[in-house]
């Protein structure tokens, strides 16, 4: 009798309510449409994110690698109860943020990544998150950690996030923040913020395909010259690195 | 006192750099040497404010003279915090205009993004008072804030004036290749709309986020010489008219009147008489935006307009780019950046791109004479710039 | 001992500083330290504020509220608020406390009060 191994590695999701998209005008001007997208979306999202892998500055690449697990695992069924959403301008990808639920009471906020920078996209996003914890899901809590500095001036403390040390976030078992109900109520006005609903063709032109994005984060133009800036202060191991592009070396 | 020129001038982008600090500065005077092909320099100004402390480089001068294959042309750093590059200029003025030196190299540069933002901001809150305003936790952005506060009390000014300003410059950086900030705004975006709070929040209020340049990497550079060299460069001749310098009380909240920029008046007038002109004569003008407040009270206190006055000529269109006296066509620090020891230098940069008349997308046409005001600590320390086309 | 903070007032021509100047504003003739150190007054008018949310990282709080306070003598003075409403012209009053704290060390300046 064949095991059906899928049945034990696969998780049972929760239901969860779906978040209901909304749009918000961006400092630029620009309407921003912020939504849902399932697991038939993600393999149009990884090939965005991938190139961050490489971008040192900001975290880009930690967090870029693991937003690529986390959404390869939720593309395969293998995380628990978690969501994706996507920020989209004119059908161009701008940022994902995706996080899952612990429990019914308790989520876990997973990343923020912001692919056009300048415009407090990021802030954006961050919030519809926490709405959808605390208001669609019905939460009473949120994890949050941060892998940047950036992050955690923008949420430890703008948000003056509760500290919660003894639980170890998964995201590389470091000490915890939680948004409380409380935090959230209080901060309400600029968490839950943005307009529902979404006008029919600016959610057609978002829905009918995810772009790439314009302006994305870049690894520095001159690796070289980058390294004469902090590591490898001989610039050998780069200079490698290209010799073997060129072809001048053998790996 | 011999007449002083600007021959050669250069610049990088104004944005992340991941090059060495001495790089950055070294840069631009490459490029203006090669501008104005005269590489036999007498000597070197560097300005930069962080070096020591955020980069871990002091004697950034001997860096740079050595890296530029300068050397043994003596070379000094000029720290005078965001007025490095103008006092730098005004350094290499004073050497050529002494008959020290025939040809001299000044350099502004700054790497701020090396280290995070907190530490940016803490770097610029050296420049308070360490005891009666460092320890409070006050920053520049904060002494602008309450500044702000109290000249909207006073003469009108209102959060849409504001606004319009960063607009504005976020619109002219748009045709400035090396500018920062290549994003145009709208002050619906930031303003008008139900999520304006979160697109443009409160930094100091009432100063928004929108109100604040950014924190850049960059380096501008100028070779300034006497009128027989410039002339056989045979590029249009830019002569280095007027400079003008003055001071002030360290804390704000000694200055005689809270609402005046006194030394920003002063400097200015010094500059102008210096150069024989008088405000009207000015055409395109780069005034200190680190926060956009300071674009309005400078335009006044430099004598553009009226005291008071300066929020409604910016509502007649008169400092956007085609008015009467455009402002910050580059973008200002607003919307090119603000690399602390680069800025006063880019402002002659872009001065004398105009007044060359080889500023495309940007030009403001018929430009003879041009001003630059570099504003130090907060208005503590001022230098201003007047330079004429012959 | 309840701290102060103090002006400088000139021995010779009688001007009050603060903070402290090397030499007086005043005459500009006395001699090094030739000053008398004086409390200054708690009572004042503010005259500007605001509410600073870009903080150095030294302090772990969401905003901190400054302003510039003139002093009943004359002399004004920047100092942290903890006053719920603002208003220029507002009746303050200052007491000296903790206004930072930066690894083991505390400093003391004026933070002032709706009077």
């Amino acid at each position: 009798m064949p095991v059906d191994l899928e049945k034990i590695l696969r998780p049972v999701d929760r239901p969860m309510a779906p978040f209901p998209a909304k749009h918000v005008t961006l400092a630029s001007g620009d309407d921003m449409v912020i939504r849902q997208v399932g697991r038939d979306d993600v393999p149009n999202i990884l090939p965005y994110i991938a190139p961050l892998v490489y971008v040192e500055r900001d975290y880009y690449d930690c967090v870029a690698a693991r937003v690529y697990a986390e959404l390869l695992a939720y593309y395969r069924y293998r995380m628990q109860d978690e969501y994706v959403l996507v920020a989209q301008v004119d059908g161009e990808l701008c940022a994902v943020v995706n996080g899952r639920m612990v429990d019914e009471r308790v989520g876990m906020s997973l990343h923020t990544l912001a692919l056009r920078r300048g415009l407090r996209i990021g802030a954006h996003a961050f919030a519809a998150k926490m709405e959808y914890h605390m208001d669609i899901l019905g939460q009473e809590e949120v994890l949050v950690v941060a892998e940047s500095p950036i992050g955690f001036r923008r949420w430890m403390i703008e948000y003056d996030l509760e500290k919660r040390f003894d639980i170890p976030h998964e995201l590389g078992g470091v000490p915890s923040y939680a948004l409380t109900r409380e935090l959230f109520e209080r901060a309400r006005g600029t968490l839950v913020i943005g307009r529902r609903p979404v006008p029919e063709d600016l959610m057609a032109k978002a829905e009918a395909d995810i772009l790439p994005p314009s302006d994305p984060p870049r690894p520095p133009d001159d690796l070289l010259a980058a390294t004469r800036s902090k590591y490898d202060p001989t610039g050998t191991a780069l200079m490698l690195q290209r010799w073997v592009q060129e072809g001048k070396v053998r790996e | 006192m011999r007449d002083v020129y600007v021959a050669g001038i250069g610049i990088t982008s104004f944005t992340r750099l991941e090059f060495p600090l001495s790089e950055i500065a070294a840069y631009p005077v490459m490029m203006a040497i090669k501008d104005s092909s005269l590489g036999d320099i007498d000597h070197l100004y560097v300005a930069n404010m962080g070096g020591g402390r955020v980069n871990h480089q002091t004697g950034l001068a001997s860096a740079v003279v050595d890296t530029l294959s300068l050397t043994p042309s003596g070379a000094e750093l000029i720290e005078n915090g965001p007025a490095s590059g103008g006092s730098a200029v005004k350094q290499g003025f004073m050497a050529v205009a002494s008959g020290l030196c025939d040809i001299v190299a000044v350099t502004g540069a700054e790497r701020m993004r090396e280290v995070n933002n907190l530490e940016a901001t803490d770097l610029v809150a050296t420049l308070t008072h360490p005891i009666a305003e460092y320890i409070y936790g006050v920053t520049l952005p904060s002494l602008a804030g309450m500044f702000t506060r109290l000249y909207m009390d006073k003469y009108g000014v209102t959060e849409r004036h504001l606004a319009m300003v960063a607009v504005k410059n976020q619109k002219h950086a748009l045709s400035n290749e090396f500018a920062h900030i290549q994003q145009e705004i709208t002050v619906e975006g930031i303003l008008d709309s139900p999520e304006a709070m979160t697109n443009n929040p409160y930094v100091a209020d009432p100063l928004r986020f929108f109100d604040c340049c950014p924190v850049s990497d960059g380096g501008a550079a100028v070779i300034l010489t006497t009128r027989d060299v410039a002339e056989s460069t045979g590029r249009p001749l830019v002569k280095l008219a007027g400079v003008g310098q003055a001071s002030d009380t360290h804390c704000v909240h000694e200055r005689e009147d809270p609402t005046d920029l006194l030394a920003v008046r002063r400097a200015a007038t010094a500059a102008m008489e210096m150069a024989g002109i008088s405000p009207s004569d000015v055409d395109v003008a780069e005034l200190h935006d680190a926060f956009t407040i300071l674009e309005i009270v400078e335009s006044e206190e430099a004598g553009f307009f009226p005291k008071g006055e300066g929020h409604l000529a910016l509502e007649r269109g008169d400092t956007t780019l085609g008015g009467k006296l455009p402002i910050n066509v580059s973008g200002g620090l607003k919307g090119r950046g603000h690399p602390v020891g680069a800025t006063g230098v880019a402002q002659v940069y872009e001065i004398v791109h105009q007044l060359r008349g080889e500023a495309e997308g940007r030009q403001v046409d018929g430009a003879r004479s041009g001003f630059t005001c570099n504003f130090g600590g907060f208005g503590n320390n001022v230098v201003c710039m007047a330079l004429l086309r012959e | 001992m309840p701290r102060e903070i103090y002006a400088y007032r000139c021995r010779r021509c009688g001007e009050l500083h603060y903070p402290y100047r090397m030499v007086c504003k005043g005459c500009r003739e006395n001699d090094h330290n030739e000053f008398d150190a004086e409390p200054l007054p708690r009572a004042g008018t503010l005259v500007t504020y605001t509410d600073l949310y870009a903080l150095p990282a030294v302090f772990e709080v969401q905003k901190l509220s400054l302003g510039i306070v003139e002093l009943s003598n004359g002399l004004r003075i920047t100092g942290q608020l903890r006053i719920a409403e603002p208003r220029a012209g507002m009746k303050v009053r200052g007491e000296v406390e903790v206004v930072r704290n930066e690894m083991y060390d505390e400093y003391h300046g004026m933070v002032f009060y709706e009077s």
